[in-house]
């Protein structure tokens, strides 16, 4: 099928993009790219939340600041080992995700909101005056990136090109997993919660444990990003957990395009890159973000990615997301 | 031991009035026009930065300052309503959200560029500043005038919609949109005053913050809009009352916090916060959804 | 004695002062098309509400093949076989046709919780969609999105995805309400055939009196939240009783 062929091109031409810059250029460069890959898994199970399910969460931030403070923990205390590290973190983002999403879950649209604010904001409370645990205001230091030991051979990940392709192998999973949901029967579920929630009540499915199960999903991705980071940046940072933080993949996945797959990842560079560049210029890289936030809002609502496709289908059977994100 | 407590509650009240004066304006918005304005706390922060420059420009007039200074923001916020808000009105939740968030971002570095990045430092204003001595110990003048203008402020909203034709047909359309603009009431328009007076409540409370806070910095639209919020929460989304009630418990519950269980008192707020959407949503005073 | 499909005992509803329904007993059987008629603010809309979940009872119980369902969720009443479908279009807007009725089909098919598994490969549940269609008359449109389609398919979209969970009751709130009447025929027809099909049994709410009296096995009439008629059409149409109340609101009119 013509689809397909370009479909496969185009992943193989973007993969062997990713590894060459893993492989020839400079540290910089990977550096940024990494970030971006890490934002767009942030992203990419966010908008799980949001552009499937429908639903506006204001403490994701908090989870990712769980998986950062859970691996940086277990890594200080018990083992350096990266791996058993980041299962730490995202298992510990997981659990929050259950826990906060057991009590938010009951309410929607503003309630909902407010609520996963209010929790966000209490994960970044304790983060912030538990010094002796989380380090307070100074975060968790000392983070080292010790080799993976998988038996015989031992992969060092201290050189930044090194871990990217560590970055890079949790971006692949995370994108294919991510996709095998949004093309399950759960993933039809979670649109038909976005549409009319109160219908899937009556096809005989319990609204509420969907809207948990997508929480507590997007929760754990957000917690894989921010083990990930903390690797990255061998520390941890307590206003990770804070609301304004939660606002990136929101802002991230609108920019891309919040119904679409690719958006997220699409709108994770263009964040990134857009403010590198910005950055050289002015100081002010915010004013122009709320520009081109308020551009997007106004007239392009679709994103990048769902303008694009437009262009090409010619609009005849989807509609811009007027109505809901 | 009396004065600490008599001291904590004073500055209790005048924390929680000072909230008050920040979360009417994002009530009453909320209330009538069904919007949650991130953007308030960059009202209010404009609110600051204006009667200060004014206070400047006047030779010290701190009233003059007052005075004008909400004027001006109220062009900036009739600007945000008129040709952004009033667009995204029938969409979703998040994006009006969004675009009020886009606002924050854009005041926040706008603020940056006119006035700097720096913090200024505010002067006292004269015949306010100093202290009072209460019970042997000393209480800033400035925060005895915040707990005397709170319900003073309180008082002229209540009198405002109860009992004026304007606060009758604002009663009218925040409960029925359409049944108003059946009978005639020029919805849009209505919207537009209400968020302009809204807008204005905020920069007054910048304003009267320039003394009460001492500093003005960038960020301090981010720190009060939370406050605010919650506030807005616990009272009841939308209704005054609740919100002056609100901001009274916070205020106290944030005095005595601070003062006996220093660690934990941005925590308990949150907590309080999350306990009353989870079992009162509708807060202490709003109306049932 | 078989158990009937199910039993009402004394159901009360008040909203304020405002008595909606007022001990209602009733007992329905599998097969019998029933019909729910009564003026405006009878009731009907309020009780169809109580037995499919979305509102609470008063007081009362309801039993369903004997299982007392009074407290029980929405989601457990529809798996358990009852459900309704809404007088005011409820589809699933921006999903296509074909979309909206497999939601309901892989939940009956408790194949909607499988996360790794595509879409596509789940070839059975593909079928049945496809025969659901059929059965309301939309096999053409599967690609069209919901929220596209014309107000009596929309209509038709709304019975299929009540039709697609299996249920052995199904109420059907004013199916034909702004329809044609060429397109009202045609769900009329595919109502009777379904009905005759035995697989669900029918009550419909309706309005028109010629749906009502040519379709139905038994009439059920509302009032003021009480039972006033409840019989064959000929009986209702002969009701003394039921003739006072119409024509009484007539009048008052």
């Amino acid at each position: 099928m013509q689809n397909r062929f370009w479909t496969f091109l185009l992943i193989a031409l973007v993969l062997a993009g990713l590894v060459s810059i893993g492989l020839f250029s400079g540290r910089f460069v990977v550096y940024l790219s990494m970030r971006v890959m890490i934002l767009a898994i942030f992203a990419m199970g966010y908008n799980i939340l949001l552009g499937r399910t429908g639903l506006l969460s204001f403490g994701h931030a908090a989870f990712y600041a769980g998986g950062a403070y859970g691996l940086g923990l277990f890594s200080i205390h018990v083992s350096t080992d990266p791996l058993l590290g980041i299962l730490m973190g995202v298992l510990l983002a997981c659990a929050l995700a259950l826990i906060v999403g057991f009590f938010c879950v009951r309410h929607t649209e503003i309630y909902f909101a407010m609520l996963t604010l209010a929790f966000g904001m209490m994960v970044f409370s304790l983060i912030w005056n538990m010094r002796e645990l989380t380090g307070g205001d100074d975060g968790l230091v000392g983070i080292m990136r010790e080799p993976i030991s998988l038996g015989f051979i031992s992969i060092s990940l201290l050189k930044t090109s090194h871990y990217y392709f560590f970055v890079l192998f949790w971006f692949v999973v995370s994108v294919w997993i991510i996709h095998l949901i949004r093309s399950s029967p759960f993933g039809l579920v979670l649109s038909g919660l976005r549409e009319n929630d109160r219908r899937v009540e009556f096809s005989g499915l319990s609204v509420k444990n969907y809207r948990l199960a997508s929480f507590v999903i997007s929760g754990t991705f957000a917690g894989l990003a921010g083990a990930l980071g903390a690797l990255l940046e061998n520390n941890t940072d307590p206003f990770s957990a804070h609301w304004s933080h939660s606002a990136e993949p929101i802002l991230v996945s609108l920019i891309g395009g919040i119904q679409t797959f690719t958006g997220p990842i699409v709108g994770s560079v263009i964040f990134i890159v857009l403010r590198e560049i910005i950055e050289r210029f002015t100081q002010n890289w915010m004013l122009w973000f709320g520009i081109i936030l308020l551009v997007i809002i106004m007239g392009l609502r679709g994103g990048v990615v769902g303008g694009i496709t437009q262009l090409f289908k010619g609009g005849r059977h989807t509609s811009p997301s007027g109505g809901k994100p | 031991m009396l004065e600490s407590i008599v001291h904590v509650c004073l500055a209790g009240l005048s924390a929680g009035m000072f909230i008050w004066l920040v979360a009417s304006g994002l009530t009453l918005i909320f209330g009538v026009l069904g919007v949650l304005n991130f953007a308030h706390g960059s009202f209010y922060m404009l609110g600051a930065y204006f009667c200060y420059t004014l206070l400047r420009f006047t030779g010290e007039n701190f009233w003059l300052g007052l005075l004008l200074g909400p004027l001006c923001v109220c062009v900036v916020g009739f600007i945000v309503e008129r040709f952004f808000l009033r667009y995204v009105y029938h969409l979703a939740l998040p994006y009006q959200l969004l675009l009020t968030f886009a606002f924050v971002l854009l005041f926040d570095d706008l603020v940056k560029v006119v006035w700097g990045a720096g913090s200024i430092g505010s002067p006292m204003v004269p015949g306010l500043s100093g202290s009072v001595s209460i019970m042997g110990r000393n209480f800033p003048t400035y925060n005895l005038f915040i707990i005397a203008v709170g319900p003073l402020v309180a008082l002229g909203m209540w009198a405002l919609l109860e009992k004026t034709w304007w606060g009758r047909i604002i009663r009218a359309a925040s409960s029925d949109r359409e049944m108003a603009s059946a009978i005639g009431v020029r919805v849009p328009a209505l919207f537009t005053a209400v968020f302009i007076f809204g807008t204005w409540l905020g920069a007054m409370g910048g304003g009267l913050a320039v003394p009460y806070v001492g500093l003005l910095t960038p960020g301090m639209g981010e720190t009060v809009i939370i406050n605010a919020f919650v506030v807005a929460v616990i009272g009841g989304l939308g209704s005054l009352k609740g919100a002056f009630l609100g901001a009274l418990i916070i205020g106290l519950l944030s005095s005595f916090g601070t003062r006996y269980i220093p660690a934990f008192d941005m925590f308990l707020t949150f907590i309080l916060m999350a306990a009353v959407l989870l079992w009162r949503p509708q807060g202490f005073f709003g109306e049932a959804t | 004695m078989t158990t009937p499909l199910l039993e009402i005992k004394s159901l009360h509803k008040a909203f304020g002062r405002v008595v909606t329904a007022n001990g209602i007993n009733l007992t329905l059987e599998r097969g019998a098309l029933t019909s729910i008629i009564g003026p405006n603010g009878a009731g009907k809309s309020t009780l169809i509400n109580m037995l499919s979940g979305s509102l609470q009872v008063d007081s009362g119980e309801i039993l369903f093949q004997g299982k007392d369902i009074t407290d029980l969720p929405i989601h457990k009443r529809v798996r358990l076989g009852l459900c309704r479908s809404f007088q005011v279009v409820n589809v699933f807007p921006e999903l296509t046709v074909f979309n909206n009725i497999q939601i309901p089909v892989l939940a009956v098919r408790k194949r909607a919780t499988r996360l790794f598994r595509s879409l596509s490969r789940e070839k059975d549940a593909h079928d049945e969609v496809g025969q659901v269609l059929d059965r309301v008359g939309l096999e053409s449109k599967g690609h069209v999105l919901a929220n596209a389609l014309s107000h009596g398919d929309q209509r038709l979209l709304e019975v299929g995805i009540a039709l697609a969970v299996r249920p052995k009751l199904l109420f059907l709130d004013e199916p034909t309400a702004g329809m044609n009447p060429v397109e009202r025929v045609t769900v009329l027809q595919n109502i009777k055939r379904l009905s005759a099909e035995g697989k669900t049994t029918f009550v419909i709410v309706e309005h028109d009196m010629d749906i009502v009296f040519s379709l139905s096995d038994r009439v059920i009439v509302l009032h003021h939240g009480d039972i006033i008629g409840d019989g064959t059409t000929d009986e209702i149409q002969n009701s003394r009783r039921v003739k006072e109340v119409y024509l009484g609101e007539e009048v008052m009119e």
